[in-house]
């Protein structure tokens, strides 16, 4: 029991830890002093200030676009890619082609980032919004595909049968049976991919050029260039939104996770 | 080929790859509106003649004809077949009625006729007023019910069942094969069942095929291939059976356990060797005076319905006796069978000669 508490206690250190910064960065957010240090009083100034400057909602904008471009695109590519990877009937081959996905997921975002710089470099492609989306994409791919890949393999295949069985064609036995039944997975697959390319630094500080910038390469320029409190205010709006996506997500596998009842017995 | 021949298998041969084949040169024939059964241990291959019929798989080799039509290469979703599986394969993402109604959906049928017909499928399965349920809602037995609502309410020709039993508890299993014949009864289609279950066969069937590595060891009537089993693979899957290696001394008179006794089987060669079948049932215990045959009892085994008794006669000869009465282990008793109950096997005798020696002794 006594130890049970203890670990209780250590548990809700880790995250004090964890997560003071942030509220320390947001508490800040709200100071008129305009620094870190000696708390003025209440202000929203400086989120007035940041829903004022038109270049900062230009690039949250960007980053929104981006987001969801690149995650919308990227789920479909990776169900298609989903979908054959569990035709393939050899397991070497279907191994290999899992391990090749999970490299891309776990190597880092800066080499992931630089050669993607240099990939673009050598097929020149402008640096900008092409190249921020083409590389989004790219290492989301992976993600939907480990999100969606254990629901289609948890569908049984005589499913498939059942549906040719009734008549459905190919199309219908995808569109019909399959992809509902994988539905909790390309919504799970479709969040991941949306926070995974609302967070990322590393990559698009490689991939964007001149005059394109996304939120969290913004930030990392606006705190190099000197203490403004505006960031915290950002960074806070930033934090927000990451809560109330993954606060979502949640939702939404509870729901698919409960059998709904539709006014069961009449 | 008759009006009635539903489907036929000419010759068909079925190999994955280069392992050995699944299916070895397979011929039969189905009729319209009987109640078919495969049976085989698992692995025999009944599974895969369900397949083919069904068109999930090609067949390597031989013909498979639909109403006198070459169906080896037409896909599942055009033939006249529904499949009832046996984990039932409903769409957990679709309640009852969806489930039922998919194929009326795919033909794009009108909603107040799919309305129509689903109704009357789930009232033909006493489903009534469960439309709405989620599957998972949805116990065996009535999971059961969907699966087979779903493959009647497109009226196909034939209906294939794959085992479709065996996940149910024994009362509701035996309850089902009430229901499953009193269905294909009323609605006058050919149903093709498959198990491994040799009691839920000789039930349900009209015509029974027993397979095992691949080919058909025996076609016939539940009776039929109780009575007069070919091999003794047939004779000791259906049923129990005491298989006692013997001797035709000229027709009518067998010998074994070094006695000579009266039967009814001829058309074999003098003094050929044979195997004989007597059920366990169809021997009645005795004095051992009175008894055609002496034995020890060995062992004794309540059952329920009767004593299992395992006796051992002078030559050695293990026999399995069915009795309502009770006998003592060790004593002496004596065996009683009249000689029909006495049944021939010749050793690798094909169905066509059996049918053809039958059809000698008969004439």
């Amino acid at each position: 029991m006594k130890k049970y508490k203890a670990l209780n206690i250590y548990l809700v250190l880790v995250f004090i830890i964890l997560y003071a910064p942030i509220f320390y960065l947001i508490y800040y957010s709200f100071n008129s002093g305009g620094t870190m240090h000696g708390y003025g009083h209440f202000t929203l100034k400086w989120y007035k200030e940041v829903v004022q400057d038109t270049r900062l909602i230009t690039i949250v904008l960007n980053t929104l676009v981006i987001a969801l471009l690149s995650s919308a695109i990227s789920t479909m590519l990776g169900v298609v890619g989903a979908l054959a990877i569990r035709t393939v009937r050899r397991a070497p081959v279907k191994n290999t082609l899992l391990t090749l996905n999970n490299v891309l997921i776990v190597s880092p975002d800066v080499i992931i980032g630089a050669s993607f710089l240099i990939l673009y470099t050598i097929i020149g492609i402008k640096l900008g919004f092409t190249s921020v989306l083409l590389s989004h994409i790219a290492f989301s791919v992976p993600i939907v595909v480990l999100m969606v890949l254990p629901k289609l393999q948890e569908m049984s295949p005589t499913l498939i049968d059942a549906a040719r069985d009734l008549g459905a064609r190919r199309w219908d036995v995808l569109s019909k049976v399959i992809l509902p039944f994988i539905k909790p997975g390309i919504f799970a697959g479709f969040f991941m991919a949306l926070t995974y390319s609302l967070d990322d630094f590393a990559v698009t500080f490689f991939v964007t050029g001149n005059g394109f910038s996304t939120l969290s390469v913004e930030i990392y320029s606006l705190a190099r260039q000197g203490i403004s409190l505006t960031i915290n205010a950002l960074s806070a709006l930033l934090f927000l939104f990451t809560v109330i996506l993954v606060v979502g997500y949640y939702f939404i596998v509870q729901y698919y996770r409960k059998p709904r009842r539709q006014g069961a017995g009449e | 080929m008759t009006e009635q021949t539903i489907i036929r298998f000419d010759q068909v041969t079925k190999q994955y790859d280069h392992d050995q084949a699944v299916l070895n040169n397979v011929s039969f024939e189905i009729e319209r509106g009987k109640f078919y059964t495969l049976l085989g241990p698992s692995g025999c291959g009944k599974t895969t003649i369900l397949r083919l019929i069904a068109g999930f798989t090609e067949p390597s080799q031989g013909k498979i004809y639909f109403n006198g039509q070459i169906i080896n290469t037409v896909p599942a979703n055009k033939r006249q077949v529904n499949t009832v599986f046996q984990d039932y394969a409903l769409f957990p993402h679709l309640n009852v009625f969806e489930n039922v109604a998919f194929g009326l959906r795919i033909k794009k049928m009108k909603q107040s006729q799919i309305t129509e017909k689903v109704k009357e499928a789930l009232r033909f399965v006493n489903l009534e007023g469960y439309d709405h349920r989620t599957i998972s809602e949805m116990s065996g037995g009535q999971k059961q019910r969907v699966a087979i609502a779903r493959a009647i309410v497109n009226e196909p020709e034939v209906i294939l069942l794959d085992e479709p039993l065996s996940a149910l508890d024994l009362k509701l299993r035996t309850e089902m094969q009430y229901e499953l014949r009193d269905l294909q009864k009323r609605l006058g289609i050919t149903f093709i069942f498959v198990t491994h279950d040799q009691e839920e066969a000789l039930a349900m069937s009209d015509e029974i095929f027993v397979i095992n590595k691949g080919s058909i060891q025996q076609s016939g009537s539940p009776i039929d291939i109780y009575d007069e089993p070919i091999n003794r693979f047939v004779a000791d899957f259906i049923g129990e059976s005491n298989i006692i290696p013997g001797t035709m001394r000229q027709d009518f008179l067998v010998n074994f356990a070094d006695k000579d006794f009266e039967c009814v089987d001829k058309g074999f060669d003098a003094n050929e060797a044979v195997e004989v079948v007597i059920r366990p049932e169809d021997l009645e215990i005795t004095e051992p005076s009175l008894g055609k045959l002496q034995v020890r009892v060995d062992s004794q085994l309540f059952r329920g319905v009767h004593f299992e008794i395992c006796c051992f006669d002078e030559a050695g000869n293990e026999w399995l006796v069915h009795s309502t009465k009770r006998a003592q282990v060790g004593e002496t008793i004596g065996l009683n069978f009249s000689p029909e109950a006495i049944h021939v096997m010749r050793f690798g005798e094909t169905e066509e000669e059996f049918d053809k020696r039958l059809e000698a002794y008969d004439g």
